[in-house]
């Protein structure tokens, strides 16, 4: 028996090795990812341990309320450790030195005037510490700040051309400064920290430029020879007042790190999803590919079984071919995501990310995990096939194959209609039931919905492809046979046709879901903004308010209102918080009451979107216990209800509230209006002299505006349609395997075809009308279910904003017409050998 | 001969034809240097022992396979000037075929795939005549089945029909009654029979079936790739004596 499947597999090895192909790209990603997620953690516990090598015991503020989960930065800082408190440390027995340290914004402008930003790490601010061993920075160039003059790091010296001795520019949250760059560091072993720009300013300076008010936002302890990390961090910590605590280094260097990490995990998620999705497409093939071989086999596993073979050690053969495959292909897997992860790594480099330098950590767990999924898909998905084949009875040896009628079964249509309905069922659990693993079940459903779609689709092949196939009817016998051939096995196109179903499934979610957010943000614009003008950073972090300080003293403008965002407790979970100017808001945003008011915004008091007040029994007047991380629990007296979330979100204080009880105060939206009788020409130099200075603003008008955020959801649209590309590609492959296997099957009937006078030509356009049929089939499919995802997608986000369902029209059916030209892709080789049949070899018999 | 040379036009002619597979000490010679002609409005049967080069030179004659030496001839056409796109034409729109079995493409009704030709053609079939044929092989009734829904005679019927409903120079056919019994190999016999008589065909059949043979006008007899005797109006038991002679089955 073993011999007979060694045999088998090495007999059809170019199809199992294109079936293979999907696998190897879903255990790459998989691979991949846990490669360069293990590095990345891997290079940053080195260079954090690094950092804090020379730090014994880290003294910092207990941040009084905190959240869990990517938002943790947005909740802010602790409140700082006063100036004060370093005497007293200093004065610990076993402390050898201690300094403050301080870090906030601060974002350098390059000699040619252009900010100079990054991929979405920050722009780090810091203070130079005057011990050696406590600074993480070393000198490589140039020496230690001092008045007007700053350290910048290498990464960012090399890339932006700086040196000792040049004149620039920092933009800091309060007024910006000019300096000249009297040194070049690096920080730690690396040439920067994970793609931040960092300014380290002479702890004097540092004060003023990073807003320390006489307070550090650390301590760092240096221990005298002989005295633990442990031991000091105990004594330290007797001497600190409430509510600041003693870390040790060690501890410091594990929570920056795993703070970092989380920070990173977005990506690895994103990673794995494309993973599961070309496993899952992978599947639908080796699903698709071993039925038809077994189907193929037929009289040859008909001829194992008479010559005395059990039904199980047929079904163990198929399942023996599949371990294989599905060995093979992990392991060619697991050496693609190597090169994956060293791709992405470059990808970052390029990006501004430049990680530590550490070898490519390949830890058993990726090892397990690649061959569990790659082999564990393959076994999966040959389930079905394998317990056919230990079915088919000895005498099927000696039967002639016939070609069988399909008629949909009712199981079939049973078992997919359960599995359609129940899979829609938890995609809108996902949507719209919410809680924690809400984006879990929503891909679980998804996944789901596609399967139970397969099952039932081939009970829908034939009226469909009859339909789709009508055209065809006019373009002579090639066309008609071709359409005939695409419904003449039912079970087979569908399978076939299910890979590209969910590839484009996905790309026409996508699709929609990105065309609904852009005309989403231009109804909320439309209905919610009355500002002219609207001031955004060109990055993620926000800007100085000495950008609005600066709007204001144009003429063109007459009102400069400004919006802060902070992370902050509420009724045991946390929430979004908006910092408004009340005297302003009401003349740039367009805020309909409900009761109370805005503009009666004063220090210590909240409003609240009536969702949230309806929820939790809120009337004006009342009082919300708030918890900050600065200021602890603070009660804010309700003064106003509104009814439109979709600018301000659900909670609204006022800057002097935001002021108390954030750390940092930066701006995130600035919106102004023009002065009366200012002409667009005037408004628009205003806003260029006003970028001029600050070049990591923009100051656009509305029109502007719309067509930013547009392009900016478009760059993103683009990015994940290309990685879905990905999907489709399996898919031309399963479409390429379907058809080789077929015209295989099909050689006496291409030779007759021939015999009677068919053209190669015709032959080749027979193939391809088949093969577009297929591919069509599947797109009109996914298309479908696009839709359907889409529009429960923004029904589910309707509360965020999402309030109007857009479908791209010209998209999809360009995304359709794509689908087309793939059919006609997939069917180019197969297409040649059909037509390059030995016309008297297909029709020849023994 | 002369008189009837003139009378008979040939539908089809070998001269001097030799097929030889493979190369060196493997080489075999399949036709030996066959001259022979298939007159027009004639029933000609060609029998011969296995291996006796029968079934290569009906695909030879037919355009399915290329002489290594000497010429074909379909009409006025030498087959041997004519590249693979032309020999396509010349099948489709000059040669008929019957296969032994395997004749029909199974997605297609018996109606469609006896248009076959003709649609491949991109032609309209002459209504007519395409009446004739298929009252002829008594398949009105059958016509809008799949070949999966008839039975065997009636699918190598349909074969024949196609192979004559785009009025072909001459129709092949290769041991068209192999895989039927005596009733369903006997309507079929009669219906080429017919075809021939009432209709003005022209059809070479390759058959190992002296019952077979005995329904033609006349018989050639090959072996080891060489012309060894003919027979006109053949008779059953004559063609069976012939065969022993040769050593045949």
């Amino acid at each position: 028996m073993w011999r007979a499947t060694i045999k088998g597999l090495m007999a059809r090895k170019v199809r199992l090795a294109l079936t293979a192909v999907s696998i190897v790209v879903g255990v790459a990603f998989v691979a991949g990812t846990f490669i360069l997620t293990d590095t990345i953690g891997k290079a940053f516990d080195n260079l954090f341990s690094n950092i804090e090598k020379g730090v014994a015991v880290q003294v910092t503020g207990i941040p009084k309320f905190t959240s869990s989960g990517i938002n943790s930065q947005e909740a802010g800082s602790a409140q700082r450790v006063p100036a004060d408190l370093l005497p007293t440390i200093k004065q610990v027995p076993g402390v050898r030195n201690a300094i403050g340290t301080l870090s906030g914004y601060a974002q350098l402008i390059d000699t040619k005037g252009k900010a100079i930003s990054t991929g979405g790490a920050p722009t780090l601010g810091v203070s130079w510490g005057d011990d050696a061993q406590l600074n993480p920075l070393h000198l490589v160039q140039g020496t230690a700040p001092s008045p007007g003059a700053v350290v910048v790091d290498r990464h960012t010296a090399t890339s932006h051309d700086l040196h000792v001795g040049d004149h620039v520019t920092v933009l800091l949250q309060g007024p910006s400064m000019n300096v000249t760059i009297s040194g070049i560091a690096k920080f730690g072993t690396a040439d920067n920290l994970a793609g931040a720009t960092l300014v380290a300013f002479d702890p004097v300076t540092a004060q003023k430029a990073l807003n320390g008010h006489g307070k550090f936002d650390t301590v760092d302890v240096a221990a005298q020879a002989g005295v633990s990390p442990d031991e000091l961090k105990g004594r330290i910590q007797q001497v600190l007042p409430a509510g600041f605590q003693a870390k040790t280094g060690a501890e410091t260097a594990a929570k920056n790190s795993s703070d970092l990490k989380q920070a990173l995990s977005f990506f690895n998620i994103a990673l794995l999803v494309f993973a599961v999705i070309a496993l899952f497409v992978g599947a639908f093939i080796i699903f698709n590919t071993f039925q038809i071989l077994v189907s193929q086999r037929t009289r040859e596993l008909g001829l194992l079984r008479a010559l005395g073979a059990s039904g199980a050690q047929v079904r163990v053969s198929v399942f023996a071919e599949a371990v294989i495959v599905g060995l093979i292909a992990s392991v060619v897997g697991l050496g693609a995501g190597f090169g994956l992860a060293l791709g992405l790594r470059a990808l970052l480099g390029a990006f501004g990310v430049d990680l530590p330098n550490t070898t490519l950590q390949l830890l058993p767990r990726t090892i397990i995990a690649a061959f569990l999924v790659g082999v564990g898909a393959t076994i999966l998905s040959t389930i079905v096939p394998a317990l056919r084949a230990s079915r088919i009875p000895p005498v099927a040896a000696m039967r002639e194959a016939q070609p069988t009628t399909y008629a949909g079964s009712t199981r079939r249509r049973i078992a997919g209609l359960v599995i359609t309905v129940a899979g829609i069922g938890i995609l809108l659990t996902g949507l719209f039931g919410g809680g924690s693993n809400a984006a879990a079940f929503a891909g679980l459903g998804a996944a789901t919905v596609f399967f139970g779609v397969a099952v039932l689709s081939p009970l829908i092949v034939r009226p469909v492809t009859r339909v789709l196939g009508a055209p065809l009817r006019r373009r002579g016998v090639a066309g008609k046979l071709g359409r005939e051939n695409a419904m003449r096995n039912p079970k087979r196109t569908a399978s076939t046709a299910a890979a590209l179903m969910i590839g484009l499934g996905l790309v026409a979610f996508v699709g929609i879901f990105a065309q609904s957010i852009k005309a989403s943000s231009n109804q909320i614009l439309e209905q919610t903004m009355k500002a002219d003008y609207i001031v955004t950073s060109t990055q993620f972090t926000g800007f100085s308010q000495d950008v609005a300080d600066r709007l204001r003293k144009e003429p063109a403008f007459s009102v400069v209102s400004e919006f802060r965002q902070g992370l902050f407790g509420v009724k045991g979970g946390s929430a979004q918080l908006q910092a408004v100017d009340p005297a302003t808001v009401g003349q740039v945003v367009h805020v309909p009451l409900a009761s109370g008011s805005l503009t009666a915004l004063g220090t210590g008091d909240i409003a609240v979107y009536k969702d949230a007040a309806t929820a939790n029994g809120w009337h004006v007047g009342d009082t919300v216990q708030a918890r900050f991380a600065k200021t602890g629990t603070v009660p804010l007296r309700i003064v106003g209800i509104y009814t439109d979330k979709r600018i301000l979100g659900s909670y609204v204080v006022s800057l002097s509230t935001f002021e108390q009880n954030f750390v940092q105060q930066l701006d995130i939206m600035v919106l102004a209006n023009t002065a009366p009788g200012t002409s667009s020409t005037d408004a628009k130099a205003a806003a260029k002299s006003v970028t001029k200075q600050f070049p990591n603003v923009k100051v656009e008008d509305q029109a502007q505006f719309r067509k930013s955020q547009a392009n900016q959801i478009n760059q993103l649209l683009g990015l994940i349609t290309a990685l879905l590309g990905l999907a489709i590609l399996i898919a031309v492959i399963g479409i390429v395997n379907t058809l080789a296997l077929s015209i295989y099957e099909r050689t006496r009937e291409i030779g007759l075809l021939r015999a009677v006078g068919m053209g190669r030509r015709q032959v080749r356009a027979m193939i391809r009308w088949e093969s577009v049929i297929i591919a069509l089939f599947g797109a009109l499919l996914g298309t479908a279910i696009g839709v359907f995802f889409g529009w429960a997608m923004v029904h589910a986000l309707k509360s965020q904003g999402i309030t109007v369902l857009s479908i791209p029209g010209g998209q999809l059916v360009i995304y359709i017409v794509v689908a087309a030209l793939i059919g006609v892709i997939a069917a180019l080789r197969p297409a040649r050998r059909a037509a390059k049949l030995d016309v008297l070899q297909a029709i020849s018999y023994e | 001969m002369m008189q009837e040379s003139v009378a008979v036009r040939a539908a089809a002619r070998a001269v001097d034809a030799v097929k030889i597979y493979g190369e060196g000490d493997a080489a075999v010679r399949a036709l030996d240097g066959i001259t022979v002609d298939f007159e027009a409005s004639r029933f000609t049967a060609i029998m011969g022992p296995s291996g006796s080069g029968k079934s290569t030179l009906l695909h030879c004659m037919a355009g399915l396979d290329r002489l290594t030496e000497g010429k074909v001839m379909i009409g006025d056409v030498d087959l041997s000037s004519l590249d693979e796109k032309k020999l396509t034409l010349l099948r489709r729109d000059k040669v008929g075929f019957v296969f032994q079995a395997y004749n029909l493409v199974p997605t297609l009704t018996a109606d469609e795939n006896i248009t076959l030709p003709l649609d491949i053609a991109g032609h309209d079939p002459d209504k007519e005549w395409y009446d004739t044929v298929v009252d002829t092989v008594g398949l009105r009734d059958r016509l809008k089945h799949l070949p999966s829904e008839l039975s065997g005679g009636q699918q190598q019927r349909v074969a024949a029909a196609r192979a004559l409903v785009s009025r072909p120079e001459i129709v092949f056919a290769d041991e068209p009654t192999g895989n039927l019994d005596s009733r369903a190999s006997s309507e079929l016999l009669e219906f080429l029979q017919r075809a021939v008589r009432e209709f003005d065909q022209t059809i070479v059949m390759v058959t190992h079936d002296p019952n077979a043979a005995s329904r033609s006008d006349r018989v050639v007899f090959l072996a080891d790739g060489k012309v060894v005797d003919e027979m006109e109006k053949p008779t059953a038991d004559g063609v069976l004596d012939r065969m022993k002679s040769l050593g045949g089955e």
